[in-house]
């Protein structure tokens, strides 16, 4: 029933060129859903409805794929579907943990060093942030790791104190534009402490530009734990997608391809559907950039 | 800006703004180091050691002064390049990194320059044709280069070339000539451009985005200057500061980023390796000198590459 042909946009805007279709509608939701799929399935682990005996070797060695141990299991015969899931709830941990931390801390510096742009407290912190961006994240999280030793909650401590410089300078852009909107300057003129002012007005305006880095946080933190666990930096008692990949690094070697497979199969869906996500999400916050500033410096994970 | 503002008087401003940087990268180094870090006392003790031979490391290692000295006898050796020796070898860690940083150099170089190459030009296609089949294209190989972990491309790259097809050997490290240097180098060099690939794709895209919406571009295409003089008389001179930026960037955050993996999975005797292993087995000289210098060859990199990118802007240079 169509009386008028589809108009073409493409020459006016070619960002509008293709026409949304259903499908197209449907696949934009694709990377909410594997997100909400995988925290389904790290809720469950956290609950312990499932997967808690991914310690027990409850199989021969490199079984295939059965009713019993769906993904096969690996050379000790530990289920791979069991140590698959504790791998996802160990990535949500830490993906959590350090996007909440380094985009909190990176938003009270970035939100204190915008509003007070260019006194003190803003060199000061500029110069604090300038340090710890200097040192190249590897460096500073093996520092940082050799430190504290085996301290529990070292690799996230580490992950935050590298990443946090971009958070705050992404906010405090954001801040030094801000604060001379009138809003502000009405709380200023009528007496209010710039921290009131700082807490009250500024931050609740940050929220959306934090959202969209706590997902830029989350996939580079889930990309540093597997590179870090794989070649044993971090805690070695624990399972993670990287201790996997370890595993299948010899598995590999022997012609067994089941862990590496289900491992990396995994990763790449959760990264990618995060990754899409946070794409999303930038772009309805900001439309001019896509995903420029926090990338400018995670590269190589 | 002063408007009459030489280009030397810029570098001489930008050296003294540099040096609390500087301080702060060291002080982020010792205090991580050796104020945080386990005692090396007894890395160097050995078993059950006597209460005399506590004290005479004690007097080794300079321990009865007080933090703040203990600092500045640090910077002053630092000046010196002074770095000590290595806990666990008794090299001096000066030798190790001038031995292990070139290594490094032969490995992430190559990937590092390609990669960047490769992504410029798929930047300019997918800038060109914004929004169209091969935009989109573009956009789907970066998305699926940003979301592969490092550690799949090495294990994927080392199973399919090395053990697969055995084209390339599996691990070690050789220059010995061209032949085998290509040999042991190619494999690296895939994963570096592979996994680089999304990043600097994407950033590239964004600068020539801006790039084509220059008046002077709209202009030389409005007299239907060709395609190619665009790109080399217009656009590549305005990218310059950002393409200079990005390689300088990479190059202190390949050589103990990405090596750090490569090398422990390929055994190759270079910086990422050294500095795994000094991580793993405590060396705190080492770790201290590898972060301390890192950190500021980023920020002598980030100085030199901003006066470098306003010398060249003729703008800059005719104020």
């Amino acid at each position: 029933m169509k009386l008028v042909s589809t108009p073409s946009y493409r020459s006016i805007d070619r960002n509008a060129a293709r026409a949304p279709n259903r499908a197209r509608a449907l696949a934009n939701y694709l990377p909410m859903g594997f997100v909400g799929v995988f925290a389904l399935l790290a809720l469950g682990v956290w609950l312990g409805l499932w997967a808690s005996g991914w310690r027990e070797i409850t199989g021969p060695a490199w079984a295939g794929p059965s009713i019993d141990h769906w993904f096969g299991t690996n050379q000790i015969g530990q289920d791979i579907l069991a140590r698959s899931l504790q791998s996802i709830a160990a990535a949500f941990e830490v993906g959590l943990v350090v996007g909440v931390g380094a985009a909190l801390l990176g938003l009270v510096v970035g939100a204190m060093a915008g509003y007070f742009y260019e006194g003190w407290i803003d060199e000061l912190l500029l110069w604090l942030t300038g340090c710890f961006e200097s040192v190249p994240y590897y460096l500073l999280m093996g520092a940082v790791l050799f430190a504290l030793g085996g301290v529990s909650g070292a690799l996230q401590l580490a992950m935050i104190l590298s990443f946090w410089p971009a958070v705050a300078r992404v906010v405090r852009v954001r801040v030094v534009i801000l604060r001379a909107e009138n809003f502000i300057t009405a709380a200023r003129v009528s007496g209010s402490h710039p921290l009131r002012i700082v807490c009250k007005h500024v931050i609740p305006h940050l929220y959306d530009l934090t959202l969209v880095q706590v997902t830029l946080l989350f996939v580079a933190a889930i990309k540093t734990q597997v590179v870090l666990s794989f070649i044993g930096l971090a805690g070695s008692d624990s399972i993670s997608f990287g201790r996997m990949l370890a595993e299948a690094a010899s598995d590999l070697l022997a012609g067994q391809y089941q862990n590496f497979t289900v491992a990396s199969v995994l990763l790449f869906l959760l990264v990618w559907s995060m990754n899409q996500l946070g794409d999303q999400l930038q772009a309805a916050v900001d439309p001019r950039r896509p995903g420029r500033f926090l990338r400018r410096r995670l590269d190589l994970m | 800006m002063r408007p009459s503002s030489s280009i030397i008087g810029l570098l001489l401003r930008r050296l003294l703004g540099a040096v609390p940087l500087l301080l702060g990268v060291t002080l982020i180094g010792f205090l991580l180091t050796q104020h945080v870090g386990p005692d090396p006392i007894w890395e160097l003790a050995g078993r059950s050691p006597t209460p005399a031979e506590l004290a005479a490391l004690d007097a080794e290692l300079n321990r009865g002064q007080s933090g703040i000295e203990r600092y500045l006898d640090f910077l002053g050796s630092l000046l010196r390049l002074d770095l000590g020796e290595s806990l666990i070898s008794g090299e001096s860690v000066r030798s190790i990194i001038l031995r292990s940083v070139p290594v490094t150099l032969a490995l992430m170089l190559p990937g590092l320059i390609l990669g960047i190459g490769i992504s410029l030009a798929l930047g300019y296609l997918a800038a060109c044709r914004r929004g169209q089949w091969q935009d989109r294209w573009v956009a789907g190989v970066s998305a699926l280069s940003m979301s592969v972990s490092l550690v799949i491309v090495v294990m994927l790259s080392q199973l399919v070339f090395s053990v697969w097809l055995g084209w390339f050997p599996a691990r070690g490290w050789s220059t010995d000539n061209l032949v085998d240097w290509l040999l042991h180098a190619t494999v690296p060099t895939l994963i570096i451009v592979l996994v680089n690939l999304g990043y600097n794709v994407r950033f590239f895209r964004a600068v020539w985005l801006e790039a084509l919406q220059l008046p002077a571009v709209q202009a030389a295409r409005a007299y239907g200057l060709p395609e190619h003089k665009i790109l080399f008389h217009r656009l590549l001179p305005w990218a310059f500061g950002p393409i200079m930026t990005r390689l300088v960037f990479a190059v202190p955050m390949l050589l103990l980023g990405g090596s750090l993996v490569i090398e422990t999975h390929f055994g190759v005797p270079g910086a990422g390796r050294v500095f795994y292993n000094a991580v793993l087995s405590g060396d705190q000289p080492l770790i201290l000198a590898l972060v301390v210098l890192t950190g500021s060859l980023v920020v002598v990199a980030q100085l030199v590459v901003e006066v470098g990118v306003r010398w060249f802007d003729p703008r800059a240079r005719a104020a």
